[in-house]
């Protein structure tokens, strides 16, 4: 639109909009325009701020290894990696890897990025696993040699991880400032609160990528903003699709869904509340739930049953018995219920936040369930940042929970199960199960693929029958495009958060 | 005159004080803390290590006191220090976000005035006719439709049905001022509703009373033309408490746009207030509630001057 | 009292169904059914089911009940507190007001989501928390408006009176300051109900209100919104619930404070007379200024239509002073106010004319009379300090006054201005032409009021009760003042008062009402040495004189609507007689004046015999 035309028509109509040509922002070429479901809090490389961040700090950023569009592995900054022995893994990085202030990447910027990870003071969400590194060696400018304590066969996963990416050492520091990342775009802008501007690395290490010669990235927190924004043509990508849009956006020719499910809706508890401390009454609350039903309320049908751990079918590690052993059973929930010497139910709470929908509306179908069974469970929705510090010091009943694995390798689980760990709100609290920790350390340092799906599948049957855990529901995660944007993926299960970084390759018009 | 305004003046210090004494305390008794709650995003457990080293950072590990003479101290010194979650400057974000919000209710009130008293005064000049029961019916319907309803309409029909206008978002003024406007035109409309309900019935109680006053009865004696009665006369000694009733709303909307900001996505700067609430993030909260209640001190005391210029009564009282 | 039944009617019911939510047989609100959700209407369930199968006409009115609960519950606590203390702060002033006032303008610095957001998250969610929230955030509303009030009560008369006579302030509070606070609010009251509701439904959109499963129509909106797209219609019930509610609540309060502070309320009607007599009968032959004929005034009442003034005729003459004169409720002042087209709404000109150089006022269109008003024909009211706009100047008034008749320059009229404010004996008058009404005294301010209506040089100047409301010397300059001005201009004056002292001082002729009548008029001198009607004799022997202890007339004027048949002086008459009530005494010529009664022979027999 020329501004001739603008004013002409300016001139002739009086109000906005009276006027015929539609008033949004016009779409630039190669410039993808995104819309997030939040402005990320911070984008700090190694901190955990969100899953818009990191989105964003897909773009920005680049680790050792990445995941391809299939879910595979796939190297970045390194090339090729091997592990020589149980405890030591080798990276060779590649040769054209530059910073985006200019610098090679070298092995010592390697490792110092994972000291700075382990270090005292980090507040890095890897930290953990960064302090389970007992020593790097850099042979050579290209080689990184990683020693671990312990056998890690999970290492090159969460090198994968969007909060184990590299930055350069020679970043600014200072208040408020970033660190130079690797990655195929960089931030030219921000309006805080409001949008990311993003723009192509031109020396980034992947030839002819990324196709886009930028990004921009507004936020819109209501998803029924969001949705129209898209179908208004405002933005031409979005995330988080409200799943009660889903089957419009699927019916509608001039967009396209792309949904897997991925995370999932599950359950915990306080054992040392009364009652709960004991496994069959747990495994009958699991056994009283009625999934589809929370599929259906919560999420419009976009989702599937969870009657057992939260490993994705399709995966190696998956075993469609063991994944319906929750199924719903209302005698058996009785039954249990009078073993364990409290056949006429007993009194409850369910602690989830009023502020997301989809954990009000689990916890209402949760409630309702339960009643059922004559376990009288009365709601508590506080604010999300009440009911995570409640979950974090165990002062609560049973508690409704939503997140998704680290990456699609049964080791995700342990954050889930693992009691030996510092008490959080992910987990539950006081229930320590000691086989099921042995076994997640097994699996961990096992390197043979059958010995490791052996020690998984008796860690499914154990988590059965313990209910450290009980799985309620995998939700759809989906994304929403205009059909110009090519090259864009969502991966599939717990990966479905790492989608931003197939916008590498993705093109528009 | 003078000693009226310092009192003014000294009074307001105090209140914003007391404000400021309100919201720290309060904050900190809420259950959770920022070191906690920014590393426990995205529903992942933090690693309590992490916790306790940014606790530390942030200056949280210290006792409830000295946290409180700091940030008196710093506040003297007119610094609103900076956000917990990202450093970010909190003056800057409260000088970005501040002007949006004020844009916002400005406009709206600009919307309210301009249709609320004519209408107002027209239902007031015929009362009990069908004009003034539709008109006092319409105003009660505006105020019982709930703001994030209207908004969710404006937006389905403007924007989805009609394609007349984006569906939200922002762009600065001095980018381009067309898109801003535009961008304006929803938002303050749906503010405009509440607003536009009370100025109506405001009016038309003021019109209606002075009205019957007698000095329109020797307006009417001396022989004026009824445009002249009511604009000088009947109007003129109405808008007094329309006026009073409308800064008090104002005031009010200074941190209440949260939901028209939610639902057409209008950076303002309640938003942040409700993320930092939400965040815990302490100085980002206390800013913007210390930034509000200036303003709304700064506004009454606008307020008291402009009543004084138009009651002369209060002028000499 | 009939515009209370309709929106009573419908609040009663809308809190009854409410109330009765137990009693009805409605499916469990809380019971899901989610293989039928968003289902349409169907059997069991008429409006249809919600996002998780539960009945929607079953949680609406179950709803209803949480909703209306907080909405009254926060409004009414807001209230009682808020009145309270706006009593306390307005009446005792110093400490308590500071602490009252300040204490609301620390709440109102708080933006209502923070407030809310933080209570809520200290206490946690639910109907308790919400109303404290919902009452404090009222509670400034209720403050200021009684504060103002009661400051405003402070200085009236009423209240003045009875604190002389040493009534204690709780009862002053309670029993003078507060019915008259009542109005303000109920209309306050009524749209803290409304935002209660409204509010209500916005926190419940953030999470923050009433917790599920319990309904609650602002969570019926929250869940409705998300489905907007599947399920359009759930978005209405909860809505127009709503709507109803707020609207009835409206409707009810301001019915409430029209009953409380009654104002007539009427459409403006086509006059009587121009519905029954068409054409415009020939103006008489006469040198009189203004020659009122049968003038009937009517105004419509909840209790019937009365008339105030009936069958008025009377003359004045060029330089003449004519008083009317009568008791209060006599209609003397709607009689001046029908001559001038100032009637109220609510009355209207039923019958007669009033003939002013050759036109009749009476019939007169709006524009043509709106020359003459303040012109030729002008008004002074009673009351000087309400008479005045008190925003403008005085100076700015005068001006005003005669820039709406004469195409001069505004500083002309100005100047204009200031030599009327010497002319009326307005000391300094430069400087008092740029003070403001209150800044002067009520005699000074009657002057302006004489001011204003000489200053288009009137041919005929009426002056209804001009120094009823000043004391006796400013009352004496004010009579001398108009007696210059009358000598100098020629003006004829119709002078209105109940006060015979003054009729005997300046009028030539007086016309005394009684009821809505004219019971004798005549030349003054004559009428006062020898009254013929009985209540003119009755006038004079209650005026004291001197030692003579003056004689009370028993009974009371009939209000109305209930005028006596016939002689409406009868009942109070010594002289009266059966013939007196048979019908209304004609107003017959006798002795060179106008006299209504048919007992005179009668009289003068007493008379001469006495």
């Amino acid at each position: 639109m020329t501004p001739t035309r603008r004013s002409l028509l300016a001139a002739g109509a009086a109000l906005p909009f009276l006027r015929a040509w539609p008033a949004r922002a016009q779409r630039q070429t190669g410039v993808l325009r995104f819309g997030l479901s939040s402005f990320p809090p911070s984008i700090q490389p190694w901190v955990n701020t969100g899953t818009a961040a990191a989105t964003v700090k897909l773009l920005i950023h680049r680790g050792l290894v990445s995941f391809a569009p299939d879910g595979s592995l796939r190297g970045e900054l390194a090339e090729a990696w091997s592990n020589d022995s149980p405890t030591s893994w080798t990276f060779r990085l590649r040769e054209n890897a530059l910073f985006q202030n200019g610098d090679r990447v070298t092995a010592e910027d390697i490792r110092w990025n994972l000291e700075q990870m382990a270090s005292e003071r980090s507040t890095a969400y890897h930290r953990a696993q960064a302090q389970r590194i007992a020593r790097i060696e850099t042979p050579d400018a290209r080689t990184v040699r990683i020693v671990t304590a312990e056998p890690m066969v999970t290492l090159p996963l969460w090198c994968a991880s969007y909060h184990m990416m590299m930055v350069s050492p020679r970043s600014p520091t200072g208040a408020g400032s970033l660190p130079v990342g690797a990655g195929p775009f960089v931030l030219k802008g921000q309006e805080r609160g409001v949008s990311l501007d993003l723009e192509a690395f031109d020396r980034y290490y992947k030839p002819g990528l990324p196709r886009l010669r930028g990004i921009r990235m507004v936020a819109y927190a209501d998803e029924n903003l969001r949705v129209a924004a898209l179908q208004a043509g405002d933005v031409d990508l979005i995330e988080y699709v409200p799943w009660q849009a889903m089957a419009s956006i699927e019916a509608d020719p001039k967009l396209r869904l792309d949904a897997t499910d991925g995370p999932f809706m599950y359950l915990v508890f306080n054992a040392t509340r009364p009652h709960l401390g004991d496994a069959r009454i747990r495994r009958a609350i699991a056994h009283a739930i009625k999934r589809e039903e929370i599929v259906k309320a919560a999420f419009f049908g976009r989702g599937s049953p969870l009657e057992g751990l939260p490993l994705m079918p399709g995966s190696a590690f998956h075993d469609p018995e063991l994944a319906s052993g929750w199924r719903y059973d209302p005698a058996r929930a009785r039954a249990l219920l009078a073993e364990a010497g409290v056949p006429n139910g007993f009194t409850t709470s369910i602690l989830a936040t009023a502020q997301y929908g989809m954990h009000k509306d689990t916890a209402e179908v949760v409630q309702q369930n339960l009643a059922a069974v004559g376990i009288q469970a009365e709601l508590r929705l506080p604010d999300w940042a009440t009911r995570v510090t409640l979950g974090n010091r165990g002062q609560y009943d049973i508690a409704v929970m939503g997140t998704t694995t680290e990456n699609n390798d049964p080791d995700g689980l342990s954050t889930l199960i693992d009691g030996s760990l510092a008490p959080s709100f992910v987990r539950s609290f006081g229930l320590r199960v000691p086989r099921i920790e042995e076994l997640l350390a097994a699996g961990r340092a096992e390197f043979d693929g059958g010995k490791r799906r052996a020690i998984y599948a008796e860690l499914q049957r154990i988590a059965l029958a313990e209910a450290p855990i009980v799985g309620l529901a995998w939700r759809s995660q989906g994304y929403a495009m205009t059909p110009e944007v090519k090259g864009f993926k969502a991966l599939g299960g717990a990966l479905n958060f790492y989608s931003g970084i197939t916008l590498e390759e993705a093109s528009i018009g | 005159m003078l000693l009226w305004a310092a009192r003014r003046v000294v009074v307001s210090l105090v209140l914003i004080w007391t404000v400021a004494t309100v919201v720290f305390t309060v904050i900190h008794l809420v259950p959770g803390d920022p070191a906690e709650l920014l590393l426990s995003s995205g529903g992942v457990a933090p690693d309590p290590a992490a916790v306790a080293e940014l606790r530390e950072r942030l200056g949280l590990d210290r006792p409830f006191l000295v946290q409180y003479g700091d940030f008196l101290s710093r506040l003297a010194r007119g610094d609103l220090g900076t956000s917990m979650i990202d450093d970010h400057p909190i003056m800057d974000e409260v000088l970005l976000r501040l002007p949006r919000t004020l844009e916002l209710i400005a406009a709206g009130a600009v919307l309210a005035v301009m249709i609320g008293i004519p209408v107002g005064t027209e239902a007031a000049l015929r009362r009990g006719t069908v004009f003034d029961r539709a008109t006092s019916a319409t105003a009660a319907l505006l105020l019982a439709v709930p703001i994030f309803v209207v908004g969710t309409l404006l937006v389905l029909v403007f924007a989805q049905w009609l394609r007349w206008m984006p569906a939200g978002g922002y762009v600065p003024l001095a980018r381009d001022p067309w898109q801003h406007l535009t961008l304006l035109t929803m938002p303050a409309l749906a503010i405009a509703k509440g607003l536009v309900a009370v100025v109506f019935r405001m009016t038309r109680a003021a019109v209606l009373d002075s009205l019957s006053r007698d000095f329109v009865r020797t307006a009417r004696a001396k022989g004026l033309s009824p445009a002249r009665i009511l604009v000088h006369h009947v109007v003129r000694n109405a808008i007094i408490p329309v006026l009073t009733v409308l800064a008090l709303h104002m005031g009010t909307l200074l941190g209440g746009t949260v939901l028209v900001e939610y639902v057409f996505n209008w950076p303002g700067l309640s938003t942040p207030l409700l993320k930092a609430v939400e965040a815990r993030d302490y100085p980002m909260v206390i800013g913007i509630v210390l930034t509000i209640s200036v303003l709304f001190v700064a506004l009454n005391l606008v307020m008291d001057l402009v009543y004084a210029a138009l009651d002369p009564r209060i002028r000499h009282a | 009292m009939r515009r209370l039944a309709v929106p009573g009617a419908l609040v009663a019911a809308i809190v009854l169904i409410a109330l009765a939510a137990p009693l009805l047989d409605l499916p469990d609100p809380v019971r899901q059914d989610v293989a039928r959700r968003l289902s349409g209407p169907g059997p069991g369930s008429p409006l249809g089911r919600d996002e998780f199968g539960r009945d929607v006409l079953s949680r609406l009115i179950w709803g209803a009940r949480a909703s209306l609960t907080v909405a009254f519950a926060s409004a009414g606590i807001a209230c009682a507190l808020g009145t309270l203390l706006g009593l306390l702060g307005g009446w005792f002033r110093g400490l308590g007001e500071l602490l009252a006032l300040r204490s609301m303008d620390i709440v109102l610095c708080f933006p209502p989501i923070l407030l809310a957001l933080l209570v809520v998250t200290l206490l946690g969610p639910g109907t308790a928390t919400l109303i404290l929230v919902l009452s404090i955030l009222f509670l400034p509303g209720f403050v200021r408006v009684t504060y103002a009030e009661v400051l405003s009560a402070r200085s009236h008369d009423y209240v003045e009176a009875v604190r002389a006579l040493g009534a204690g302030p709780l009862r002053i509070l309670l029993v003078t300051v507060l019915p008259n606070v009542a109005g303000p609010i109920l209309v306050q009251l009524s749209l803290a109900v409304a935002a209660a509701v409204v509010l209500e439904s916005g926190l419940s959109f953030l999470g923050l209100g009433v917790v599920p499963p319990e309904p609650s129509w602002g969570l019926m909106i929250r869940g409705a919104r998300a489905t907007m797209a599947q399920a359009p219609l759930l978005l209405l019930w909860p809505c127009a619930a709503l709507t109803v509610t707020i609207l009835a609540m409206n409707l009810l309060c301001d019915a409430l404070r029209d009953w409380v502070d009654p104002r007539t309320a009427a459409a403006v009607r086509l006059r009587a007379i121009d519905r029954v007599l068409p054409g415009l009968l020939p103006p008489p032959r006469s040198d009189a200024v203004l020659k009122v004929e049968g003038l009937t005034v009517e105004i419509d009442t909840p209790a019937g239509v009365i008339r105030p003034v009936e069958d008025v005729s009377l003359a004045v003459g060029p330089g003449e002073t004519v008083a009317i004169v009568g008791e209060s409720g006599s209609g003397k002042s709607l009689t001046a106010a029908a001559v001038m087209g100032l009637l109220p709404p609510a009355a209207r000109v039923a019958a007669g004319a009033a003939w002013f150089d050759g036109v009749d006022l009476l019939r007169l269109h709006e524009t043509a009379l709106r020359q003459l008003r303040g012109n030729a024909i002008a008004m002074v009211f009673q009351d000087p300090m309400s008479s005045l706009n008190p925003v403008h100047r005085t100076g700015d008034q005068v001006a005003e006054a005669i820039l709406a008749h004469r195409p001069i320059t505004a500083a002309a009229a100005r100047r204009e201005a200031v030599a009327l404010f010497r002319r009326v004996g307005i000391a300094d008058p430069e400087r008092r032409s740029r003070a403001f009404p209150h800044e002067m005294s009520g005699g000074m301010r009657q002057r302006v009021m004489i001011a204003i209506a000489i200053a288009n040089k009137p041919r005929l100047l009426i002056a209804d009760e001009p120094t009823t409301a000043l004391d006796v010397t400013v009352q004496a300059q004010i009579l001398d003042l108009l007696a210059d001005l009358r000598r100098e201009t020629g003006m004829a004056v119709v002078f209105i008062t109940h006060n015979l002292g003054l009729v005997a001082e300046i009028a030539d002729r007086v016309v005394v009402m009684y009821a809505g009548q004219v019971v004798e008029q005549g030349d003054t001198a004559s009428v006062f040495a020898r009254p013929l009607h009985p209540y003119t004799r009755a006038l004079l022997a209650a005026v004291p004189e001197g030692e003579a202890k003056p004689e009370a007339i028993p009974g009371t004027v009939p209000p109305p609507h209930a005028l006596p048949p016939g002689c409406r002086f009868a009942p109070r008459c010594p002289h009266a007689a059966p013939a007196c009530a048979a019908g209304v005494p004609p107003l017959a010529p006798q002795e060179g004046r106008h006299v209504r009664c048919v007992r005179l022979d009668v009289m003068r027999g007493e008379t001469a015999s006495a």
